[in-house]
């Protein structure tokens, strides 16, 4: 078995970060907090070019692994597009996208895009999902309500990727808040040296890349659980996300405390990929909710792991 | 520390304790303003700062607002008494002093320790009166090295000619006042050139932009000075002695401002966590029934207590140690981000969705997730947690200073 990303998926990860730095970058998620119903019109056409809507990612291996890569390059330019959403469309019901639910009152970061979507809880209950208008009640423009139509109870293979692909924009952002935090306290002078010069700083980084790291090899098992289409690929989702909720949280705190008063405002890049990760990090579920659901799940049979065959 | 900051000394007697916490409850119970919270949560800017305005005098008319100032200017409440009234202020769920927090603390500390009499009879009863302070001490390039700030004070005589530039003062979109420090001795060693300076915001010249935050939450401003003229009756303390001065104000803010804080937290924040942990879940199961959620409450309080216990001897100190005010902060701001972090975690699913919280509230405001995010925020004003620790080690422990760098 093999879980390490393909070559190939890897230069399709950059080609595509190009592509997002060279439409926007940064200013792509000021523009879609300040007007979500124009945020299609800014990524849609760099995604059709770079084939997004072509990846078969339930069908086909690399595919799948090129639209890991891809969600982990908009995370890194903070998209504000749920990308990962609409790679993970279920096949056959003619929908632009997933959305996985849970709870009453569901929500996911759609809001202002004209698409059609399914909606599935972790159960696997699907059904059509319609943006409800004008109730703008979040602090994020791109988070809506939703209406959900109840379809069928045939979504249980469904929710896997539809856990996963969000877990790879996360990392995306994890991946850029270290960057932009390594830069920081590299060009940051006080006391008439670099930041990074401090023991105290460095030990804070270092601590949080080793979070994000064992965030990024249970974003590959994951990944490879749903390739193999693995009986447990959603007891592998759900403890994947809690992995990356948990890393996310030292990750954020770690950046914004280095950055100093500057990490909180709007002329830093860190409080947007900060921000534009809230709805992942709390859409569908929460840190405390996925820890609950994985417990749940787990207790009636335990995580089978990547070297269980071997043990036994 | 902060020459008669103190309030009060004469210890009161449990019979009075009771008697006034059973005063402050009653009082609270006519005049917390009955759903608060739904009404100032997300409002414009004037409607925060009329409701704060109107707040602060409903405080003072009962002599709640500055307890901790010297009995001839309207304080004078025992230590032991301003902690009881914290506790019922947060138990009743009392907005908190946001627009008058840096006047009644800083600016009042600083003139009460350092200000002449003409400066303390021109402002604190103002102070008492609405008058509104920021502190204007951050720069870009000096946060915490403060001391390599670079605004500069040139005397011209009557009058300091201040040019440069500040940044992240809170809340100086509304301030009358601020409290300045600038350069007057270029060629002294960094510390020893700079002075302390009222500034009176009216002046020409001064130019204050709002700093847009991503949260949307809290008011940082950029001040931009260009030949603005500040008589030299408003230097505070010695020319070139600004920086033993400003030790004194970040003193307070790590000191004074602890006692409140330490019992809000307490008596606001973690009964709030304690309640809903006695509300049963989605499951029908209470947290409190988890033989873990026990467990970690019994946790937070001592250290709550221990917290509240170093706060109120710090204030009551004559004389603390040079490094208690710096302990105060750094277990204060870390265990918010821990007790924060935890009732987001019991609070659970429907926590996560709660995205807004008024800007009256306190930093526990109930908003567990947003409130866990916000406690980032504290660990860097008035001296970051590093620089606590550091100063923790040097002049606490006594260990050899930092290297100041190249
Ligand atoms: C909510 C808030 C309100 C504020 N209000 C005001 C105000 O009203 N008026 C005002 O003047 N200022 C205000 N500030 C500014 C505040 O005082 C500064 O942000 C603070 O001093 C840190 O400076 P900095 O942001 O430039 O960070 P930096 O000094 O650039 O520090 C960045 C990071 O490096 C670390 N670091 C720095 N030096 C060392 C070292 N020697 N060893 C180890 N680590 C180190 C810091 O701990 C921090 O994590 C406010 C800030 C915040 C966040």
């Amino acid at each position: 078995m093999n879980i390490e990303p393909s070559g190939e998926a890897a230069e399709y990860g950059r080609q595509a970060s190009r592509a997002f730095a060279a439409a926007g970058g940064d200013r792509l998620a000021p523009l879609a907090e300040a007007e979500p119903e124009r945020r299609g019109a800014l990524v849609e056409p760099v995604l059709r070019e770079l084939g997004a809507w072509e990846l078969r990612p339930r069908d086909d291996p690399d595919d799948l692994e090129a639209a890991a890569a891809l969600c982990r390059s908009a995370g890194y330019r903070a998209l504000a597009y749920p990308l990962a959403e609409r790679l993970a469309r279920p096949a056959g019901l003619g929908t632009d996208g997933l959305l996985v639910v849970d709870g009453p009152a569901p929500r996911a970061p759609v809001a202002g895009l004209d698409l059609r979507w399914t909606a599935v809880t972790l159960d696997g209950r699907r059904g059509e999902a319609v943006v409800r208008s004008g109730e703008r009640s979040l602090d994020s423009a791109v988070v809506a309500e939703l209406d959900v139509r109840p379809l069928d109870a045939a979504g249980a293979g469904d929710v896997a990727l539809g856990l996963v692909l969000p877990c790879w924009t996360l990392l995306g952002m994890l991946d850029r808040a270290l960057d932009l935090t390594r830069s920081h306290v590299l060009a940051r002078h006080q006391f008439g040296e670099p930041l990074a010069r401090r023991q105290g700083v460095r030990f804070q980084l270092a601590d949080a890349e080793v979070e994000r790291g064992g965030a990024e090899a249970l974003a590959a098992y994951a990944l490879w659980s749903v390739q193999s289409g693995r009986a447990e690929a959603l007891d592998d989702a759900l403890a994947l996300r809690l992995a990356a909720l948990e890393a996310a949280e030292a990750v954020f705190r770690t950046a914004h405390l280095l950055h100093g008063a500057m990490g909180f405002c709007d002329e830093s890049p860190l409080s947007w990929v900060s921000r534009c990760s809230r709805p992942v990090r709390w859409l569908p579920l929460g840190l405390s909710a996925t820890r609950d659901h994985l417990a749940r799940r787990l207790g009636r049979h335990g995580l089978t792991g990547l070297f269980s065959e071997a043990a036994t | 520390m902060t020459g008669g900051m103190t309030g009060g000394g004469s210890a009161a007697t449990p019979a009075d304790l009771g008697a006034f916490r059973a005063h402050v409850r009653d009082w609270c119970r006519a005049h917390v303003p009955d759903g608060w919270r739904r009404a100032q949560t997300g409002v414009p800017d004037e409607e925060f700062v009329s409701f704060q305005r109107a707040w602060f005098q409903e405080l003072r008319r009962a002599g709640f607002a500055v307890p901790h100032w010297p009995a001839e200017w309207g304080g004078g409440m025992p230590v032991a008494q301003q902690a009881v009234l914290y506790q019922e202020l947060a138990a009743h769920d009392a907005p908190r002093l946001v627009l008058a927090f840096v006047a009644i603390h800083h600016a009042a500390s600083t003139l009460l320790a350092a200000g002449t009499d003409a400066q303390r009879h021109a402002h604190l009863p103002a102070i008492l009166d609405g008058e509104v302070w920021a502190q204007g001490f951050s720069e870009p390039d000096a946060g915490s090295d403060l001391a390599a700030l670079r605004t500069s004070a040139r005397r011209e005589g009557g009058t300091y000619v201040v040019n440069g530039q500040k940044c992240w003062a809170s809340g100086a979109a509304h301030a009358d006042w601020c409290l300045l420090l600038a350069r007057t001795d270029p060629a002294a060693p960094k510390r020893h050139g700079i002075s302390y300076f009222l500034l009176d915001m009216r002046t020409p010249g001064i130019d204050v932009r709002p700093t847009r935050q991503a949260t949307g939450e809290s008011h940082f401003c950029e001040i931009f000075l260009d030949d603005v003229a500040v008589p030299a009756a408003n230097l505070v303390g010695p020319e070139n002695e600004g920086w033993r001065v400003a030790q004194r104000t970040l003193g307070a803010e790590r000191g004074m401002t602890m006692l409140e804080l330490a019992e809000r937290l307490a008596h606001g924040g973690f009964r709030r966590l304690v309640d809903a942990c006695a509300r049963p879940g989605p499951g029908g199961a209470r947290p409190l029934d988890d033989p873990l959620v026990l467990d970690r409450l019994a946790a937070l309080e001592t250290e709550l207590t221990g917290l509240r216990a170093l706060c109120a001897e710090l204030v009551a100190d004559d004389r603390p140690g040079p490094a208690d005010a710096s302990v105060a902060k750094l277990v204060y701001s870390e265990l918010l981000q821990r007790l924060t972090d935890f009732a987001a975690e019991v609070a659970g699913p429907a926590a996560h969705t709660e995205l807004r919280r008024p800007l009256s509230s306190g930093w526990e405001s109930g908003a567990w997730v947003l409130d866990f995010v916000g406690s980032w925020e504290w660990t860097i004003p008035g001296g970051t947690s590093e620089i606590q620790r550091t100063i923790i080690g040097e002049r606490g422990l006594g260990l050899p200073r930092e290297p100041a760098g190249a």
